[in-house]
Formats: C-alpha cells, structure tokens, sequence
C-alpha cells in the first residue's frame, strides 16, 4: 500500500509526539505538554523547513527565558512595573514578528515570555527551575521531531528548490518576451499581467525553499553565497522588468525598431541570455556566452519626436540598458552555480541607506492590539474573583493574541468553530477515553492516533489554525502527566477561557477602528493619498533651503508607506464581502489596485529623477510651469485622500492634456533660447528623464479615476453589523 | 406577573449558574437580530452597529434571565 504525502507526514507528527511524550514520562518531567507544543508547531512540509523553524523556536525560547527570568528578579515585588515590562518586552516581540526574515523566533519569544511570567512570576523561588523547565521541553520536542523527520521519509527541499529555480528563470524569460512584444506593439498587454503575477508567486516559493535547501541540502549549503546573489538578481530583474512594463504607456505609437535600429538584435541577445540562464539551472552547459550589445538612438527620428515623447524614449531606453547589465550579472551567476563559468566576481553591493528607523503603521496597530489584549487579561485577573483559568487566561491570551493580532483580516467569529470543535475533541477523549487507560502503550496509542487524526484532517496549508487548535486543545486539556489527575472543573475552566478571550478580542479588533475590510480598505486609501499629497509637496525647487533632519525622516516615511500600501490592500482585497461587491466585481477593484501599484512606481521614479542634477537654464525657465504642475497633482491627491471616488477622469485628462501641450510650447521656447553648448546631452537624458516622470505620475492618476469612478463606493461607507 | 424562580441548571450532574444560560441565549438572539437587520439593510441607520450588537446582547440577557429562565 502506499502512503499519501499528508498521510506520512500525519505519521511522523504523530509518531514524534508520542516518543516525546514517553520520554519526558520515562524522565519524570513535570509538564510534558511542553514537550508536545514543540512538536505540534515545528512540523512542515520538509526537513529544512521542520529545522528551520526547531531552531526559531529554540532560540526563541531560550531568549524568553533570559528575558523573562530577568523580568522577574527586577520585580518581584511590583506587579503594575512587572506587567508594564512584559507588555513592552513582549509588544516590541509583536512588532519584530510581522516585518522580520526571523519572524517565528520574534513570536515565540514574545509568547514564550508571557507563558514563563505568568507561570512562574506568582512563584518567585521556583522561577528559574520552570523557566529551565520550559526550554528543556522544547529541546526535546525539536529534537524528538528532527530525529523522525530525518530518518522515517525524509523530504528534503532540494528537488522542489530546483523546480522553483527553473521555474523563477522560465517565467522572467517569458515575462520578459511578453513586454518586449508588448513594447514593440506586438505583445498582449493583459498576458504580461498575467506572467507578471505567477512571477512573483515562483519568486516568494523560490525564497522560501532557498532558506530550507540551505539548511538540508549541502549542495545548495555549500553555494550559498552564489545563490544568494541570484536571489538578489533575480529580484532586481523582477523589479526592472515590472517598472519597465509600466513605462510602455509612453513609447505606445511610437516607431521603436526605427528610433533604436538595433533594438531587434539587442532584444535577441537579452532574450538569449534569458534562456541560457534557464537552461543552466536545468543543469545543461551554456551553448553559448553573452555577447556586447549597444542600443544607439538614429537621432534623425530622434528629432521628429515631441519634447515629451522623447523623454519617454529615453526611460525605455535607460531600462532597456539597465537589463542588459542586470542579465549579463545573472548570466554570470548561474555559470558559477553550474560550475561552468569564470567569473566569480561578486556582483557590486547596493547602496545600503544609513538606517534610520521608519515606524509601519500597521506593525504599530498590531502591536497596540496585542498590548490591549495582555493588559485587559491582566486586569481581569486582578479584578474579578475566581477567574477561569486564573494566570493561565493571561498565558493563552499572549499566546493567541500574538497570532491572532498578526491577522487582522481573519474576523474573531472565524475562531468559534474550530475552539469549539478542539475543546470537545479534547474533552471527549479526556474525559471518556483517558480514564479507562492503565499503561503507556494505551496512552501511547491514543496520543498517536489523535495527533494523527488532526493532522491529517487539517494537513492543507489554510487548515493550518484548525490544526494548531485542535493539537493544541488535545495537549492542554488532557494534560498529561504521571500523576495524572481526572477533574471535569479543569475541562470546564479551560473552555470558559474562550468566552472570555474571544470577548477580549473582539472588543480590541473594533476599537478604536473597525475591522471591516471596506473600511480598512478605505483607511489605506486615505493614508496612501495623504502621503503622496506629502512627497509631491517635498519635491519643491524653490526656495532653497537646507533639507532638516525631520524632513528627510518623513520623506522616507512616506516614500515607504506609499511602496508598500498597494500590497497591503491587495491583502484585504478577497476579504472584501458581497455586500460591498453587490454592484462591482472583484476584477474592478482589482483594477483599481493595480492602478494604485502603477502609481507607486511612478512616484518612486519621479523621487529618483528628482534627484538628479539638472540643467540651470531649464530650471529657471520652467520652474513656475513645474511647480505649477506639482501643485495640480498635489492638490489632487489632498482631494482623494478625503475621498477616494473624488477623481473625475474626464477633467483630469482634459487637464493633463492641456498641461502637456503648454509644456511642449514652454520647453520648445526655452530650448530655442539656449546657446551652443549650454545644454549637454547628459543635461538633455536627465531632463527627459525627469519630464517623463511628472508626466508618468498625472497618467496614472486619470489611470486610477477612471477605475474608481467604475466602482459604487456608497456601500463601502454604510455602516452595518459585523 | 410572576416571573420564574432564579435555579441552577444541571446537565449531567453539571450544574451551570442561570446567567450563563441567559447570556449563551441573549448573545444567539442578538447575533440572529444583527444578521436579520443586516439583510433588510436597516444596519446604515445606526451610528455604531458595534455597541448597538452589545447594547441587544445585554438586553436579550436580562429580558431572557428574568422573564424565561429566572436569574
């Protein structure tokens, strides 16, 4: 007979939890569901992942301990400076956990602390032997699992790390073959979307198994570095390739394969590489090595162009040019991984900004939540008399609320079900099965069994909370130990635990915002606009004037926020209900993002070519035009992040069309005006660049009122009930 | 009018206070009336839907506990 894949895996989290459970029984262990725990949560798909997350949780645990032992020492005697302490220490673990590579080593810390406080704070003098306690536990669970999970079916990542390679490469080449039909006006602009959105889904996958092969293949392990790099490519290319497509509203009409003569062979060349890079990472010798190409401008064409579509030529072109270095760096790399090539260079460093913390405010709203949940708990327990479960409410709410606040869009009514079901479960088997066992080998038995049955009933990834419940709910209610004890009020606290959490969690998700997802779309709007209303009015020429310290923090503050926004409302996007799309579809705000996406770029391009220096001439003479012009699109985003539907397509594209046309009289004037040699070609290149920004920006925006004219907004504003 | 005896219930020799019961029921009514004015979309008429779901909790518990169960 042969196993299913969730079958064997139901096995060796089975299996594991019951060595580990005869283990700290055999040792005399006090609290072997600890032990449990650890095996419950350490179990992924492979060994690298299951090692991976072993060894987050260990040193997170370890942490917890120093930390939590040295809380404790502090005050001992304080219960108010105590909890104002651990609520700090465990909010800034909170915080850590949703923006860090290492974000299950920042939760089981910030957990790991409350369980630990709360366990041994009310008894002082046997503090250190339960915090010891709670990390040889841990230790055994891990090393119980690692064990099994090396030698019964091992799964390493190996095979499925070079599928995700090969993949990643397959889908840039074809991505990349999409925009250059598109830009060539032969392509499917809807095609390259398409492509587009699988590639960031192979990259996410490759990222994750690059982190798991490292660990359980010493083949990648011992290339790491290579690989790295690849990875740091191969997301350059992505992002080059993305804002690359986003420049084509630009060039459209315009005749490329005669402004950029070579444009044909230096396509086919980057399209060569490409394949080449793919091919490698199948394991084949490259055919052949890449090839200098050039792509010069026929300046006659050139000149027929208007002022603003040579500036579109130029970005393209620039892009084009970035591309061409970006596949000759990855080329390189991959013939390192192969063995094949030469060149073992390492690829030039980026530009690392001197770091300056930038709060996220969403990370900041997490934490909040989850500080409100552990100082709620706490109060409760000193406040109301015999509280169910008494510190351990307080141990479970740092638990769950540490995930749940990292959730936002998962609604506390989702939780009901699968409590209920894990309480019963365990209840049942605590109460009618448990009793009627005399030896380990029944116990054993029924701890497989019902590990097994959990996990296999729960193995697809988003069953992932009903199995982390359902484990853990068995190893807590049937509390397992050689003293074991049969008592209906331990059942009956631990249930009524979670009337009390869910009311403690629910009361924290809706205030002080509402957790619908309209209106946390809405809110992401509003702060979306607001901040780039607040980079465009950073970008001022006039008057000159040292940028402060201040200033510069807010910039990057909200450069950030306006990069990373789109993809928080992506988010929130499927969570959006019926009752908001009743007269939209999906498709439609998924539209309205992408256009918000598009925008973000183009902000970030026209940041970058802000920067650049530029001529003197040009800017004395329009710098009224252009200030003009930023206050326009200024003032217009003020507008919508009042009102996100406030955007009128037509006046917007009647507007820009005007400014363009007055721009192209103004730069025609002024360029008229300048001496021989006044005006270089770099001078020239940077100016282009810059205009085919500003005008990058006002397109997006009539991009983006046109999407959100199509959508009724008036049922994302009717309040209604949860 | 006479309203029921406060008395504990017992399921299985468990025996459960009469508020728990009346709010176990109270919060089903109001989660039943919030779905209800959800449909009708009569919700938009309320400043806060929040407080207004609390505020009928509370008030199906005590109507329940004093006139059905006896609490």
């Amino acid at each position: 007979m042969v196993l299913s894949r969730k079958a064997k895996e139901a096995i060796k989290t089975a299996l594991a939890m019951t060595i580990t459970y005869g283990i700290a029984l055999s040792m005399d262990w006090d609290r072997p569901y600890w032990a449990g725990f650890a095996v419950a949560f350490v179990s992924l798909a492979s060994i690298g992942q299951s090692i991976n997350r072993a060894a987050l949780r260990m040193f997170g645990t370890l942490l917890a301990v120093v930390v939590s032992l040295t809380l404790i020492a502090l005050f001992a005697q304080e219960r108010w400076a105590f909890m104002l302490f651990l609520s700090v220490c465990a909010g800034f673990c909170a915080y850590m956990m949703s923006g860090s590579k290492h974000g299950y080593f920042w939760q089981v810390c910030g957990f790991v602390t409350v369980i630990i406080c709360m366990d041994a704070g009310p008894d002082p003098v046997n503090a250190f032997d339960t915090a010891v306690l709670r990390a040889q536990q841990t230790g055994l669970g891990i090393l119980v699992y690692s064990l099994v999970a090396i030698f019964l079916w091992p799964s390493k990542s190996i095979t499925a790390f070079r599928a995700a390679a090969t993949d990643l490469a397959a889908t840039q080449h074809q991505f990349y073959r999409a925009c250059l039909g598109v830009a060539c006006g032969q392509g499917n602009a809807e095609e390259a979307r398409r492509v587009s959105a699988q590639e960031l889904q192979h990259k996410t996958r490759f990222d994750q198994l690059l982190d798991a092969a490292e660990t359980d293949s010493y083949e990648v392990r011992e290339w790491r570095r290579p690989w790295r790099r690849y990875q740091q490519q191969a997301a350059e290319l992505m992002h080059t390739l993305e804002r690359w497509r986003e420049s084509f509203a630009g060039v459209q009409g315009l005749d490329l394969q005669r402004l950029l003569p070579d444009l044909g062979t230096f396509g086919a060349e980057l399209d060569a590489r490409l394949a080449q890079i793919g091919t490698m990472l199948a394991g084949t010798a490259p055919g052949q090595v890449p090839r200098p190409v050039d792509l010069p401008l026929d300046r006659d064409a050139l000149r027929e162009l208007s002022h603003f579509q040579q500036a579109a030529l130029a970005v393209t072109r620039s892009r084009l040019l970035h591309l061409e270095r970006l596949t000759r760096s990855l080329f390189e790399t991959v013939s390192e991984l192969g063995g094949s090539g030469t060149a073992s260079a390492p690829a030039e460093a980026p530009h690392v900004p001197a770091a300056v913390f930038l709060p996220d405010l969403d990370r900041l709203a997490k934490v909040m939540r989850f500080m409100a949940i552990l100082w709620m708990a706490w109060l409760a327990l000193i406040y109301i008399n015999d509280l169910p479960g008494g510190p351990g409410l307080l141990a479970f709410a740092g638990g769950l609320g540490m995930a749940i606040a990292n959730m936002p869009q998962l609604p506390v009514s989702k939780l009901f079900v699968p409590a209920a079901s894990s309480v019963l479960f365990a209840a049942v088997v605590y109460i009618f099965i448990m009793p009627q066992l005399s030896s380990f080998i029944g116990l054993g038995l029924l701890i497989f069994a019902a590990t097994f049955a959990i996990c296999y009933l729960f193995a697809e990834p988003r069953q992932m909370l009903g199995r982390a419940l359902g484990l853990a709910m068995f190893v807590t209610i049937a509390s397992i130990s050689n003293q074991q004890t049969y008592n209906f009020l331990s059942v009956a606290n631990t249930a009524m635990m979670f009337p009390l959490i869910f009311l403690i969690l629910a009361i924290t998700a809706y205030i002080p915002w509402s957790p619908r997802p309209e209106r946390a779309f809405l809110r992401l709007l509003g702060r979306y606009f607001r901040s780039s209303a607040y980079l465009m009015s950073a970008m001022r020429w006039n008057p000159p004037h040292a940028v402060t310290r201040l200033e510069r923090w807010k910039k990057g503050f909200h450069t950030r926020e306006v990069a990373t926004l789109p993809a928080k409302l992506r988010s929130w996007q499927p969570h959006l209900d019926n009752w908001v799309l009743s007269d939209n579809s999906p498709e439609q705000v998924q539209a309205l993002v992408t256009s918000l996406q598009t925008m973000a770029y183009r902000m970030q391009h026209l940041l970058e070519e802000r920067g650049t220096p530029q001529a003197e001439l040009l800017v004395q003479e329009l710098l009224d035009d252009f200030r003009a012009w930023r206050l326009g699109v200024q003032g217009s985003f003020q507008q919508l992040a009042q009102d996100p539907a406030v955007g009128e397509r037509d006046a917007l594209r009647t507007r820009l069309d005007g400014f363009l046309e007055h721009m192209e009289a103004r730069i025609k004037a002024t360029l008229n005006k300048a001496a021989e040699g006044e005006f270089s070609d770099r001078d020239a290149e940077n100016f282009y660049r810059l205009l085919d920004a500003y005008r990058g920006v006002s397109e997006a925006l009539v991009e983006y009122a046109a999407n959100a004219a199509g959508i009724d907004w008036a049922p994302w504003r009717e309040e209604r009930f949860a | 009018m006479l309203t029921p005896l406060p008395h504990e219930f017992a399921i299985g020799g468990v025996y459960l206070p009469p508020m728990l019961v009346a709010s176990v029921f109270g919060l089903l009514a109001a989660v039943l009336t919030s779905g209800f004015l959800n449909r009708q979309r009569l919700s938009q008429y309320f400043f806060y839907p929040p407080l207004v779901s609390l505020a009928l909790m509370v008030i199906y518990t005590v109507l329940i506990g004093t006139f059905i169960i006896g609490a």
